[in-house]
């Protein structure tokens, strides 16, 4: 029996040879922080797509009408909001750098609710929620790649409820005037591709103020530059067909690991995303 | 040695108030003791308003908690309201008189 078999705590993830991170919430924030674009002199010089992706907190769960549920596993899990405004996007990100370009996998148990401000089910009022990986190579880099999937939820008054891709960016935007600093908006609503799959309904249990967790995993591969694929609770899904951004190394980014979550609201509704917990394994 | 947790979240930043406002909702449930710093990035001439601090059972319905502190009146001045014994959210809101405005910063300091 190895470790994982026995902490319960672990048990529940199928974590590749060795941990990067294992971040349970009920031990704190760990090193999950509000995504900020870059500026200069100002921050009015920022791309203003990237002025108010919202701070994460540390949520217990508590709703107007039952009280506190705590998080999966604890009291307390991370918590993405995004404001009360139609099309908002909140996002928190993790930055770490590798040690050697091998397979990595990440695996996270999550929830995701609208603000239960209304007493009727919502389905809806969520649009969507995402994860992505921002890396780049190592010595001599050639490429930035940035592997991102996103679950639609619905779109407008239309239930959607599939993954999609994306396989391309917005043009660089220079920032500032040192020629120091360049900026790009990669999480807007162009140029997402739905993966080759069907519908996958996730339980919404109904009202507003309960809440079911979902697992999630995802397997990309530095050496190769690819995905090898994902699983969101009973599906798996075969990682050939799965595309990413992918643009020319930039100056200071070697080894770059970074992983993020991000929800956006379909409603002049704040939309939340909830994870209990995150872990990160890799081949090192 | 254990430490106590503490984290700070920048809950508004270069937010434009020229009327009522209200922060946005900050779960801190987890925390004893909170200090909402402003910090003024511009401001108008002549400026003065009040922030109250609010506090709320369920994030959607809100009840001031009692602590007013002035806001920032010039560039880079930063003024505080520290509460403790709050549950589970917090936020602030005010208002500022007509024809003025802040740009502002607002960060909340929490700890176990």
């Amino acid at each position: 029996m190895n470790v994982y078999q026995t902490d319960p705590r672990l048990n529940k993830f199928d974590p590749l040879e060795r941990i990067i991170f294992y971040d349970d919430f009920d031990e704190g924030i760990r090193g999950w922080s509000e995504l900020i674009g870059n500026y200069e002199h100002t921050l009015d010089s920022m791309l203003p797509e990237y002025s108010d992706m919202r701070p994460p907190m540390l949520s217990n769960l508590t709703m107007w009408d039952t009280g506190t549920a705590g998080s999966m596993e604890g009291d307390y899990a991370l918590k993405v909001a995004s404001r009360g405004r139609e099309g908002s996007l909140a996002t928190s990100i993790k930055r770490v750098t590798f040690r050697r370009r091998g397979q990595i996998q990440l695996e996270c148990y999550f929830t995701f609710k609208p603000e239960a401000s209304e007493l009727r089910l919502s389905v809806n009022d969520v649009r969507a929620f995402g994860v992505l990986f921002d890396l780049q190579d190592g010595m001599n880099p050639e490429y930035r790649w940035m592997p991102h999937l996103r679950y639609l939820n619905a779109e407008g008054d239309q239930m959607i409820n599939r993954w999609q891709m994306k396989s391309a960016t917005r043009a660089f935007s220079k920032i500032g005037d040192s020629g120091e600093t360049v900026s790009h908006f990669h999480l807007g609503p162009e140029h997402w591709e739905y993966v080759d799959a069907p519908v996958q309904t996730l339980a919404y249990n109904e009202i507003a103020t309960k809440m079911n967790w979902h697992y999630l995993r995802i397997n990309v591969d530095l050496a190769e530059r690819r995905f090898l694929g994902f699983q969101c609770n009973d599906l798996i899904y075969d990682g050939d067909p799965l595309k990413y951004i992918s643009i020319p190394a930039m100056p200071n980014l070697n080894c770059m690991l970074n992983t993020a979550f991000w929800v956006e609201t379909n409603r002049d509704k704040r939309a939340f995303l909830y994870l209990d917990s995150v872990l990160l394994s890799g081949e090192f | 040695m254990s430490v106590r947790r503490s984290y700070t979240a920048v809950v508004e930043r270069n937010v434009l108030w020229d009327r009522d406002f209200a922060t946005e909702p900050y779960e801190a449930a987890w925390a004893s003791e909170a200090i909402f710093f402003v910090r003024a990035l511009e401001v108008s001439p002549e400026f003065s308003g009040i922030a109250r601090v609010q506090i709320s059972a369920d994030g959607i319905h809100w009840v001031d908690e009692g602590t007013t502190f002035e806001l920032p009146w010039e560039v880079n001045a930063v003024t505080f309201g520290r509460v403790r014994h709050f549950g589970g959210w917090l936020r602030i809101v005010g208002g500022v008189q007509s024809r003025r405005e802040i740009r502002a910063l607002v960060s909340l300091a929490l700890k176990e």
